[in-house]
């Protein structure tokens, strides 16, 4: 019965780490869970009760701390690899649900690369819809001024940059999507430093 | 009367545990010279020899990234334990590897050690 329980509490334990290391291959995260349940296992050294899985489970640490530091490693060894633009945006957003600092750079960069593409298709699009793509200034029902760019069939809404949101657009576009990405390799250091100290 | 400024107790623990996490890559390289191991061994000799406690959730991370940089391989084997360990061994990168951080050690803690030779006498 001891057994069945200590058993049920390292399988509980497993389980939420499994379900913090999504952001690895699958390959990659059984390797991590086996070697978790091994070195828990090595721990209680025969004592396979609930008291001393529990102690062997408290010194490897948290789910998600064992997740973050897991992952963030992974994440710091790919970028060596490449750092790509679309690289660096996979990796923040596989730490994205491991700490407050990983979702608040998933959240910037989600905007900086929506920013950057909204600029670039409306550049593009401006020749072939000429009344309808720009950037757009409006008053919503409230009287608030808004500003905002794509396309719109509003008439309400008035164009600003006219013929310029074509060179504008397509520099804001590389310029936004350069920022975004060194935020997104400045982060990913950070986080990795971060891991790394908590040895 | 003057107090003796020795600073917070804090600082140096501090400073300690800085000095190290400097030292944590070499340390289980160095372990692993003569013989394959296991995490836990690893963990435990760590701890024993060296006097360096880390979190133990750590160390995998840390073996994976030495893994991926070529310096060690691992494989499962079936234990007497009843079941199965990963363990770990340095490959002729990681040999290479680990003398060269020696030799830097050595050359690090020597100079170092020139610089403290005052503090033996104890006299300013």
């Amino acid at each position: 019965m001891s057994k069945d329980a200590a058993q049920a509490h390292l399988d509980t334990y497993l389980a939420q780490v499994h379900r913090h290391l999504r952001g690895l291959p699958d390959a990659e995260v059984r390797e991590t869970l086996a070697e978790l349940r091994s070195h828990v296992l090595d721990k209680v050294a025969g004592d396979f009760t609930v008291p001393r899985v529990e102690a062997a489970i408290a010194e490897l640490g948290s789910p998600r701390e064992v997740a973050r530091v897991n992952v963030t490693e992974r994440v710091i060894a790919d970028l060596e690899e490449s750092r790509s633009p679309l690289r660096v945006l996979r990796s923040v957003g596989r730490l994205a649900s491991l700490s407050l600092y990983g979702t608040f750079a998933f959240l910037v960069s989600f905007l900086g690369y929506g920013s950057a593409a909204a600029f670039l298709v409306t550049a593009l699009a401006k020749p072939f819809f000429w009344d309808k793509a720009g950037m757009w200034v409006y008053r919503d029902p409230t009287g608030d001024l808004n500003v905002s760019i794509g396309l719109t069939d509003a008439p309400q809404a008035h164009e600003v940059l006219g013929g310029w949101i074509i060179p504008i657009g397509l520099a804001a576009a590389v310029v936004l999507a350069w920022l975004t990405w060194r935020f997104g390799l400045f982060s990913l250091r950070l986080m990795g430093r971060r891991a790394r100290r908590a040895r | 009367m003057e107090r003796e400024r020795t600073g917070p107790p804090d600082d140096l623990t501090g400073w300690e545990t800085q000095v190290r996490k400097g030292g944590l890559s070499l340390a289980v390289l160095a372990i692993l010279w003569p013989d394959r191991l296991y995490g836990l061994e690893i963990l435990k000799r760590l701890d024993a020899e060296a006097g360096m406690s880390i979190p133990e959730g750590t160390i995998y991370p840390l073996l994976n990234r030495m893994k991926t940089e070529g310096l060690v391989t691992s494989e499962w084997v079936e234990a007497d334990a009843g079941h199965p360990r990963k363990y770990y061994r340095l490959t002729e990168t990681g040999r290479r590897r680990v003398r060269d951080m020696a030799a830097s050690w050595r050359t690090f803690a020597q100079g170092l050690e020139r610089l403290l030779a005052p503090l033996e006498g104890g006299s300013r």
